[in-house]
């Protein structure tokens, strides 16, 4: 029962009931509460072709990364917030497209975790 | 140019719980050990619940009590948590083997427990180099490996054994070709929590300990992940809590949930928000678990390398249990590496004895024993959700009197599953799930 990738992706719903019962929660409290070594000169994360993206029709990356690093601008682009990227690796697994070009940050630079 | 050729007896790639391991292995048997972390020092990008188990750390660090190990609490309580839609029920055990001394594992954070892990390698003589991260490899032309490439100035590193240890995001694995490609996202959980700084005697008197000496570690299942496949923990360290939940990538990316928002619901659960009120986040983070088990793990060794860890799916996904196997596994890697140079051979021959040390020991056996749960938490999702929520039910009728005959309640109580989930297949469930965990 693996994921489908590419146009096969498909999205499920929640019964409404159960949606309702998600909190929306403002993301940013809680980056407040990380520790980075940002690379000014480096991203590490880069969308392959934007014009993948907008084929993507669920766009799952807005929802699944725990720090919202993607979100969609104004244009319909998929941005990337890198420097607020913990490192979990789940966009590089869980584009449908593999639409991601994801690399370690260099040496020294990204999340440092003050507790873990 | 090459005037500088650096040069060691062995390389790790990564200063986690297999690295430290391996190399504190090898240096202790005389070889000139090079630990590569990419963080600013290790344990800065590491990530866990959790409790550590002391047989592993023990195996290498005897007497590791005495060298101040950056411990919170002992776990004295352990067991799983069932939330129903508004209620608990606790199933943890407490004394008995929890009391040994020292205990089965203590509760710590990995930004603390690391650092000192990687110290205990140093102590014994390897040589560790922070804020490098490895790109690549160096390689003969008959596929050899004989060092690594970091992304230093002139980042070359040499030696005939490289032992890579860098986690769950196995990309140095994969351009080794010892695995085609990524695991797919049903084979992963993407795990989130906080830490909330609470007062120590607050801490104790909500969870139960009677001081600081005693830990609670539970999993807590039900009405975690909205139904979905997925699982919480708690974690009670010194002065703060540790508190979050695992969800299969897949399910997240499908259902399009964005994880602090599935944290959140289960942090204002009634039964978990009395819990944590009053705290303050300390931080708030996320990290990959393999759990694809034993049909998730690449080739483990070939002409040069090795791999240990989350690198190699080394996780029991029924307990998240991966901190004793990177260990062991590091030590077994670093045990093949010393056997290499004292035969003057780094070929895959020598170096595949690796994998017979893991088949003897309890590692490959427990993958083995395990390798259908995952695929069984997946096609059996109502374990997540429909018995938690049955359980608490049936419990509360048993313990409230509600005037009616017992055998009434009973059919009730019997009724509530059945509706949810008929009586034939709730005892295949169990069947299935015996099965998966036992390994048949
Ligand atoms: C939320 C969560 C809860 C968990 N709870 C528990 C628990 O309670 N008990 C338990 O036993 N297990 C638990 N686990 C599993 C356990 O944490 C892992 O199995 C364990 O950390 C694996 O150790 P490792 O050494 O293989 O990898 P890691 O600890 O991930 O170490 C990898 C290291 O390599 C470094 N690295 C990676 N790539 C490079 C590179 N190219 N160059 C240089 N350095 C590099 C990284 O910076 C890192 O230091 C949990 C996991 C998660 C995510
Ligand atoms: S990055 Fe991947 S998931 Fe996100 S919009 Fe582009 S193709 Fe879709
Ligand atoms: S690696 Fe994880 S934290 Fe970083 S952008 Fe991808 S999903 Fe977000």
């Amino acid at each position: 029962m693996a994921m489908k990738t590419g146009d096969a992706f498909e999205a499920k719903e929640l019964p409404e009931e159960v949606k309702a019962t998600l909190p929306n929660v403002y993301v940013d409290d809680l980056l407040m509460s990380l520790k980075y070594f940002i690379d000014e000169d480096k991203a590490h994360l880069r969308i392959i072709d934007q014009a993948v993206c907008a084929r993507c029709e669920y766009k799952p990356c807005l929802y699944f990364c725990p720090v919202g690093v993607y979100t969609q601008g104004n244009d319909g682009r998929i941005q990337v917030a890198y420097q607020s990227c913990v490192e979990c690796g789940s966009c590089r697994v869980g584009c449908p497209y593999k639409n991601i070009q994801w690399e370690l940050p260099r040496g020294g630079f990204g999340v440092a975790y003050k507790f873990g | 140019m090459n005037s500088e050729r650096i040069e060691f007896d062995a390389v790790v790639v990564g200063a986690g719980l297999a690295g430290s391991a391996a190399a504190m292995v090898m240096a202790r048997g005389g070889l000139n050990v090079a630990l590569i972390e990419r963080g600013q020092k290790p344990g800065g990008k590491n990530y866990f619940g959790g409790a550590i188990y002391t047989h592993a750390i023990a195996d290498l660090v005897p007497d590791f009590m005495d060298r101040r190990p950056p411990f919170e609490r002992p776990v004295t309580e352990a067991g799983f948590w069932f939330l129903g839609k508004d209620g608990l029920t606790r199933m943890t055990v407490q004394g008995g083997e929890l009391n040994a001394d020292p205990p089965d594992a203590f509760i710590t954070l990995r930004a603390n427990f690391d650092p000192w892990w990687a110290e205990q390698a140093q102590a014994a003589g390897a040589f560790l180099i922070p804020k490098t991260t490895v790109v690549d490899f160096i390689r003969e032309e008959n596929g050899q490996v004989t060092g690594v490439l970091t992304d230093r100035p002139q980042g070359e590193i040499h030696a005939p054994v490289v032992i890579i240890c860098e986690g769950v995001n196995n990309i140095l694995t994969q351009k080794l070709g010892l695995i085609h490609r990524d695991l797919e996202p049903a084979q992963m959980a993407l795990a989130f929590k906080k830490v909330i700084s609470l007062p120590m005697e607050t801490i104790n008197a909500r969870f139960g300990l009677p001081d600081d000496a005693h830990g609670l570690a539970v999993s807590v299942l039900g009405d975690v992940s909205l139904g979905l496949p997925g699982m919480g923990f708690v974690y009670t360290n010194k002065a703060s809590v540790s508190i979050g939940l695992g969800v299969m990538l897949d399910t997240l990316a499908e259902y399009r949930l964005r994880p602090y928002d599935v944290l959140q619901r289960y942090l204002d659960h009634p039964a978990i928000a009395p819990l944590i009120k009053g705290g303050q986040l300390l931080e708030y983070g996320a990290h990959l678990i393999p759990e694809g088990g034993y049909r998730a793990m690449p080739k483990l060794a070939t002409d040069g390398a090795m791999v240990a860890g989350d690198a190699a799916a080394m996780v029991n996904a029924l307990h998240w249990e991966g901190t004793n196997m990177a260990i062991v596994a590091g030590k077994l890697a670093g045990e093949t590496a010393l056997e290499a140079h004292s035969r003057g051979d780094f070929t895959a021959k020598v170096m595949s004895r690796y994998e017979d040390r893991l088949s003897e020991g309890f590692i490959l056996k427990d993958l083995k024993q395990y390798r259908g749960f995952s695929r069984f938490l997946e096609t059996h999702p109502q374990f997540m959700d429909v018995y938690p929520n049955f359980v608490n039910g049936a419990l509360g009728q048993f313990f409230t009197a509600y005037g009616k005959p017992k055998k009434e309640l009973f059919k009730g109580m019997l009724g509530s599953l059945t509706n949810r989930r008929g009586l034939i297949k709730a005892a295949g469930d169990i069947v299935s799930m015996a099965r998966s965990v036992m390994g048949w």
